[in-house]
């Protein structure tokens, strides 16, 4: 798989090189601001494009609106935003309407190789990786005891999250150790409870998930 | 101002002239004492007319004049040309109750206290009670009746004297509970009044018991007495006009004045009280302060103390907190005010200078103080969270690189990158403190929408503003933002909210509302207390609306050019 970088710490572009080249992944390009991404990549389209938010020059929001550029330019790679900070507002903006090939992830990430490549997998693939801080901090607006939220089990709330993570049925029987006929049990059991109308087996349920987490 | 003087002094003239010419002239030949008496009659008509003229809602003229008419029974009583009759003999005695209620209602014109109502009605009664009973025991009735009126006659005096020394008694409490602007406006009148009850009283005695050669100049006392009563009135009104005259000097002395309260001490003195307080009006802060730019509270409506609010054109100027004795001279306030107008928004300036200066430097005190307190906190979380964790994590790789096993290698390794990962959690709560990301990131708009997007509570966020804002304003405004959101989460039990950003006239609002359980109170919650630091802090104002059940809105202004 194809992957460009970008980002403006030299010690973390090259080292998120190293990582991704020992991972088997091929970098084509690492840059440090977000206009020699956009120029590389319409030159040359790699499957994902893996950015931070602070690029030069102004170190603020540069890399989020080359990702939503790049998104509207460029719908057949996949963007996955890297930051120090993860925010639920940033997500929506991320998501908004589409969550093929999409993934905002903390840059604390990059420690669980295995878990980080299988999120670029995802994002490349055309699926979407969105990071546990922010799903756990659009599950905990849920707190109004009338929420049908709270009528969900521990372990539905558990697969609920994992599947707004963006996280495959297959995936989510792994990380919690069970069957993958449970995991789609209980996705039918949550899909039920909360009232949405993408089944558990649609691939826009991510979506429904985000939707109604940020309702 | 009215100009009562002409017509005043035509209609006073013709009711003294009626008087001197018709009952007094005819009779002086014969005996002066007519003569003085006519004058008392007279100086009654004359004061009264001029006091009804300029107070119609006050009694007092009206019991002046009343007097000055039932003088005319008591007069004529005592010719030898006017038969005695019933009528004028009951009437007589009238003049010496009404100059009692007169001396009780001064200056209001109103008997205030049960007290003051009983001996006024007691000396009604006296005056109607004792000439009758002296007529009809001349005319020597038929047993019972005799007895009777004798006893009613023989105990005329004592009543009498127990009802002057009432009098006395109530009008001397009133004057002592009398503030001094009071006392200073009513002392001729009570003075010359109590002398001439003390008189009468003695005159009374005098002809019942003393000895003859007395009687006359008793008379004279007695009836000079009384006239200084309506003269002193009359001079008092005159010291009313001097009153305005000095507000010329006032003019003269704000020009000299040096000190901050000059002009509160230029106003107490020319309105001659010494307890006059000025409040200078803040506009932008809806308060008053004092020359030094103390906040002033008006005192409720408590006994004594009025307060009365100075304008210029249409805008507040100040209000000045006195004695209710200066309601009775309107005019003077009213003149004294506009000749000190110019000073008083001058004052209104440099207290509302003050003012601003003394908050800004309490807010400053306390940023200073915030700040230092802030940098030790981040100081202790680095040193207690990020510092050690490095340091445990440099400890566990010199372990992995010591052993020989690769499996006690592999787990210590794993330590070692949970250490790391926890210390980049905690770098980031710190870094978080000293300055939120996102506000970095995106900006105020962006910044509020965050906040909007992990309150559990759902908000809708309304931004017309243009960026950019000041760094201290945007701090400011995230802040109030983030802990309005946070007490609507924690206090308001609300289903929805709002947050609404608007730019315009050199300021940024921010308002943040709810459809809560309203309630908030800054006196109560040190949350609200900690907006209102930091919206005086950036020069801005803080303004809460927030019924018991009617949810609550709070708007900050922040001034940003």
């Amino acid at each position: 798989m194809r992957v460009a970088i970008c980002e403006d710490s030299t010690l973390f572009r090259e080292g998120l090189a190293r990582l991704l080249a020992e991972a088997g992944f091929e970098v084509v390009a690492a840059v440090d601001d977000a206009d020699k991404l956009l120029a590389r990549i319409g030159a040359d389209p790699p499957d994902v494009a893996i950015l931070d938010i602070r690029l030069p020059p102004t170190h603020t929001d540069e890399g989020l609106r080359a990702a939503l550029t790049l998104r509207r330019r460029h719908p057949a790679v996949g963007v996955l935003v890297l930051s120090q900070y993860v925010r639920v507002s940033y997500a929506v903006e991320l998501l908004d309407g589409r969550v093929e090939g999409i993934g905002y992830l903390l840059k604390d990430r990059v420690s669980d190789l295995v878990e980080f490549a299988a999120a670029i997998r995802r994002v490349g693939a055309g699926g979407s990786a969105l990071d546990p801080v922010v799903v756990e901090q659009l599950v905990s607006r849920h707190r109004q005891p009338d929420d049908p939220l709270i009528q969900l089990t521990a372990r539905e709330r558990d697969v609920l999250r994992l599947m707004a993570e963006g996280r495959t049925n297959l995936a989510i029987a792994e990380r919690l150790a069970i069957a993958e006929r449970t995991v789609e049990k209980h996705g039918t059991s949550i899909f039920g409870k909360l009232g949405l109308e993408a089944g558990p087996h649609d691939h826009r349920r991510v979506l429904a998930v985000l939707r109604y987490l940020n309702a | 101002m009215r100009r009562p003087g002409i017509s005043i002094a035509v209609l006073a003239s013709l009711a003294v002239a009626v008087w001197l010419l018709v009952i007094g002239l005819p009779e002086t030949r014969r005996d002066p004492s007519w003569g003085v008496g006519a004058i008392l009659g007279a100086s009654f008509l004359f004061a009264g007319v001029v006091a009804w003229r300029l107070h119609p809602r006050n009694r007092v003229g009206l019991l002046m004049v009343a007097i000055g008419i039932a003088w005319i029974p008591q007069q004529l009583s005592a010719s030898s040309e006017v038969p005695p009759r019933l009528v004028w003999l009951a009437l007589c005695g009238l003049w010496a109750a009404l100059a009692c209620h007169l001396f009780l209602a001064f200056p209001t014109g109103r008997l205030g206290g049960r007290a003051s109502r009983i001996v006024v009605g007691v000396a009604y009664a006296e005056a109607v009670i004792f000439p009758v009973a002296v007529m009809l025991t001349r005319t020597k009735p038929a047993e019972p009746l005799r007895s009777i009126m004798e006893f009613v006659d023989d105990s005329s005096w004592q009543v009498l004297l127990v009802t002057g020394a009432a009098v006395l008694g109530l009008a001397m409490t009133r004057w002592r509970e009398g503030s001094v602007a009071q006392r200073r406006a009513v002392t001729p009148v009570v003075a010359a009044s109590m002398i001439a009850t003390v008189a009468f009283v003695a005159e009374r005695l005098v002809i019942s018991w003393g000895p003859e050669d007395l009687e006359r100049p008793i008379v004279y006392v007695t009836f000079v007495a009384f006239i200084t009563i309506p003269l002193a009135y009359l001079g008092s009104l005159i010291r009313h006009r001097i009153d305005r005259a000095r507000v010329a000097d006032l003019v003269v002395t704000l020009r000299d004045r040096k000190q901050p309260d000059g002009l509160e001490r230029a106003l107490a003195t020319t309105l001659h009280d010494p307890t006059l307080r000025v409040g200078y009006w803040m506009a932008d802060q809806a308060r008053y302060v004092d020359a030094e730019g103390h906040p002033v509270t008006l005192p409720p409506k408590e006994h004594g103390r009025v307060t009365t609010r100075v304008d210029q054109g249409r805008s507040r100027l100040a209000v000045l907190l006195h004695d209710e004795a200066l309601l009775e001279q309107p005019l003077l306030v009213e003149a004294a005010c506009a000749a000190a107008a110019l000073a008083l928004e001058n004052e209104r300036l440099t207290a509302d200078l003050r003012a601003r200066l003394r908050q800004l430097a309490a807010s400053r005190a306390r940023m200073l103080q915030w700040g230092e307190a802030e940098r030790r906190k981040i100081e202790r979380d680095l040193h207690d969270g990020v510092q050690q964790r490095l340091l445990s994590v440099a400890m566990t790789l010199g372990l992995a690189e010591a052993t020989t096993d690769p499996a006690t290698a592999g787990a210590l390794m794993g330590e070692a990158k949970a250490a790391v990962l926890a210390s980049l959690d905690d770098l980031r709560a710190v870094s978080h403190g000293i300055h939120p990301p996102v506000l970095t990131e995106r900006g105020l708009p962006g910044a509020v929408k965050e906040l909007a997007a992990v309150t559990p509570v759902a908000v809708e966020c309304v931004i017309d503003m243009v960026e950019p804002l000041p760094p201290a304003v945007e701090s400011a405004a995230y802040y109030i933002v983030n802990e309005s959101l946070a007490n609507v989460t924690k206090h308001a039990r609300a289903g929805r909210a709002w947050v609404r950003l608007t730019r315009g006239d050199g300021r940024l609002m921010v308002e943040v509302g709810d459809d809560g359980c309203g309630g908030a109170d800054p006196a109560r919650g040190s949350g609200l207390e900690g907006l209102i630091h930091r919206a005086e802090a950036n020069g801005g104002r803080l303004h809460i609306d927030s019924q018991e059940g009617r949810g609550t809105v709070l708007r900050v202004m922040l001034p940003c050019e």
